[in-house]
């Protein structure tokens, strides 16, 4: 099977500061999750692949084609920005139609095309209004519909979920569930782990401009059980539940909390854990109010990975 | 089944071209222009210099039914190129254009740096001379209104009232040179306003610029010339500059007997500078560093 991106040891610097160092990848058909903090390189790394941005060394290849200043390639790509990119006195309707004529569409196909997308995004109600009026949400759902309305085979977003309710969250996901259906490509960022794992099981872990990993979730879940996973528990008995887990071999530290009723449990093997805990509950009667993996965030796994 | 299992089928389609990807920009830029507040009423009041230079070609041929006004007839109504040219450097007429790239011309590049829409632009089918072609399209458009399309037409009326070809037998250039001058004075106004817009994310920043430098070029140049009389201190000024550049094409007499050519050289290096500086600050990302 044929990838549809390719880097090849990319490399690109800001004066003395590093963007990105010898990016290796190849991202195939399907959805991939482009994960790391912010400032990390998802963005450089995003803007290459949109032509934005000229690599300092190495190479950079769509359907095996270069991208910089290759601008008939972008027919095929589409491209959600992280931040706000509006005329802000247009409406939702002129934005759209308008970089929807930049491509060859007639304005009767670009008009199709933008109502189509509108409606994909629930934002056909609006498409009157102007921008300036849109919440964050709107804002959000009509840079993902410019994305996507002249129907492209590869989407690069960056950051799609940033400031969606719990709602327009679930909208996006689903729409980019469905593109995956479609034979399309997408490549998205984001620094939120479980957003991206609603969405995908492909990952390319990014620090510092460097690759950290790539590949099936799982394997990456598998790396962070080589450290120790902190769990979080409110429990009416924290003291006799401490005593019955540190006898398990799989149990690193069991520490009381700051409150009564907390436990903190570090543990190697997280599985096992929770196969353990609910017949603790039930044998000992215990009354389990939360459980939280405070470490459970992709800040942590880059922690660990970096050795920090 | 996943996609993996499915393969990736290669696309065999040929990439379609638009033909002119540059009119999208330009029209959505006339369009905003148009929205603004005032902008109708600035932009009428900017044709009033045709309408007097119409009415004065109307009365030149009707001397007869306007006998009172005979006695300012060798001033205002011996219509030769000279009329036209001193139509399109009227200092009322640039004055407008000024304003004109007040409101036409001052966000077109900032407004998409402070937006940050030339990521969406470049992320497109598009390539940088198309975005600079369509922005500069709007201002063609507005000062083509003002100059070319009311030059042209004048010489029309002029045709049209006076019913023969005297006019053209005389100056055959003439069509010509209006074009020409239209088309040099809108170059040179475009490259200002454009290289002024990028500039800066401020539009209300490069609005008083662009009238700032207009102003300050004129007013430093009077100073100066009060104090060292030296004609050469009239390259100071756009005003002076734009005139110069007219006194080949219509056979006027130059402002302070300064060659045009220097004027000419002047503002052709302004228009490279233009260039230069639109090239390398039209891109889709601004690197913070």
């Amino acid at each position: 099977m044929k990838a549809a991106i390719q880097t090849d040891k990319l490399s690109k610097w800001y004066g003395n500061i590093l963007g990105l160092s010898e990016v290796s990848l190849e991202v195939r058909p399907g959805i991939t999750g482009l994960l790391g903090p912010n400032g990390a390189g998802k963005s450089t790394l995003m803007k290459i692949l949109t032509g934005q941005l000229r690599p300092s060394l190495g190479r950079a290849l769509i359907w095996g084609e270069k991208i910089w200043n290759n601008f008939r390639l972008f027919n095929r790509i589409g491209y959600c920005p992280e931040h706000d990119s509006f005329y802000e006195q247009t409406t939702g309707w002129q934005f759209l139609t308008g970089l929807l004529r930049l491509f060859p569409f007639s304005p009767a196909e670009a008009a199709g095309r933008a109502e189509r997308a509108l409606a994909t995004v629930e934002l056909l109600s609006d498409k009157d209004r102007l921008i300036r009026g849109y919440s964050r949400g709107m804002r959000q759902r009509l840079k993902v519909a410019q994305a996507l309305a002249h129907d492209p085979d590869l989407l690069i977003l960056d950051e799609p979920l940033n400031g969606l309710d719990p709602l327009g969250k679930r909208r996006i996901i689903r729409l980019i569930k469905d593109l995956k259906n479609d034979n399309k490509t997408v490549l998205l960022s984001s620094h939120v782990l479980p957003e991206v794992e609603a969405l995908t099981r492909d990952i390319i872990l990014i620090h510092q401009g460097k690759i950290l990993a790539s590949g099936d979730i799982h394997e990456l879940r598998d790396l962070i059980d080589s450290h120790p996973h902190i769990i979080a528990l409110r429990c009416d008995r924290p003291r006799e539940l401490a005593a019955r887990l540190v006898r398990e071999p799989f149990i690193l530290k069991v520490q009381l909390g700051g409150q009564p009723d907390s436990l903190i449990v570090e543990t190697d093997n997280r599985d096992r854990f929770f196969s353990l805990l609910p017949e603790l509950v039930m044998d000992m009667g215990l009354a389990v109010d939360e459980i939280t993996s405070p470490d459970d965030n992709l800040q942590a796994v880059f922690d660990y990975l970096v050795g920090k | 089944m996943t996609i993996r299992e499915k393969g990736y089928h290669h696309w065999d389609g040929q990439f379609l071209e638009r033909r002119h990807p540059w009119w999208p920009i330009t029209r959505l830029g006339i369009r905003l222009t148009f929205k603004r507040k005032f902008f109708k009423f600035i932009f009428s009041s900017s044709l009033l210099p045709a309408v007097v230079f119409l009415a004065g070609i109307y009365i030149s041929e009707r001397l007869e039914d306007f006998r009172g006004m005979a006695r300012i007839e060798s001033l205002l109504l011996n219509i030769s190129a000279k009329y036209f040219g001193a139509y399109l450097t009227a200092d009322f007429l640039l004055f407008m254009a000024v304003i004109i790239l007040v409101f036409c011309a001052a966000g077109l590049v900032a407004d998409d740096l402070k937006h940050n829409t030339l990521q969406l632009y470049f992320a497109r089918p598009l390539r940088k001379r198309d975005y600079l072609l369509g922005k500069a399209s709007v201002v063609f458009f507005f000062l083509f209104l003002l100059t070319l399309v009311p030059g042209l037409l004048l010489v029309i009326f002029k045709l049209i009232f006076s019913g023969s070809f005297r006019l053209l037998r005389e100056n055959p250039w003439l069509p010509l040179a209006v074009l020409a001058y239209s088309v040099l004075f809108t170059l040179f106004l475009t490259a200002y306003a454009l290289l002024l817009s990028s500039l800066s994310r401020n539009g209300r920043a490069v609005s008083l610029l662009i009238f700032g430098v207009y102003l300050f070029s004129d007013m430093l140049f009077n100073i100066l010339y009060g104090i060292f009389h030296s004609p050469y201190l009239g390259l100071l000024s756009m005003r002076t500059n734009l005139k110069l550049l007219a006194v080949p094409l219509f056979g006027l007499k130059p402002p302070l007997g300064l060659p045009w050519g220097y004027s000419a050289g002047l503002l052709a290096a302004v228009v490279a500078l233009a260039a230069v500086v639109l090239v390398k600050k039209v891109k889709g990302v601004s690197v913070i560093r």
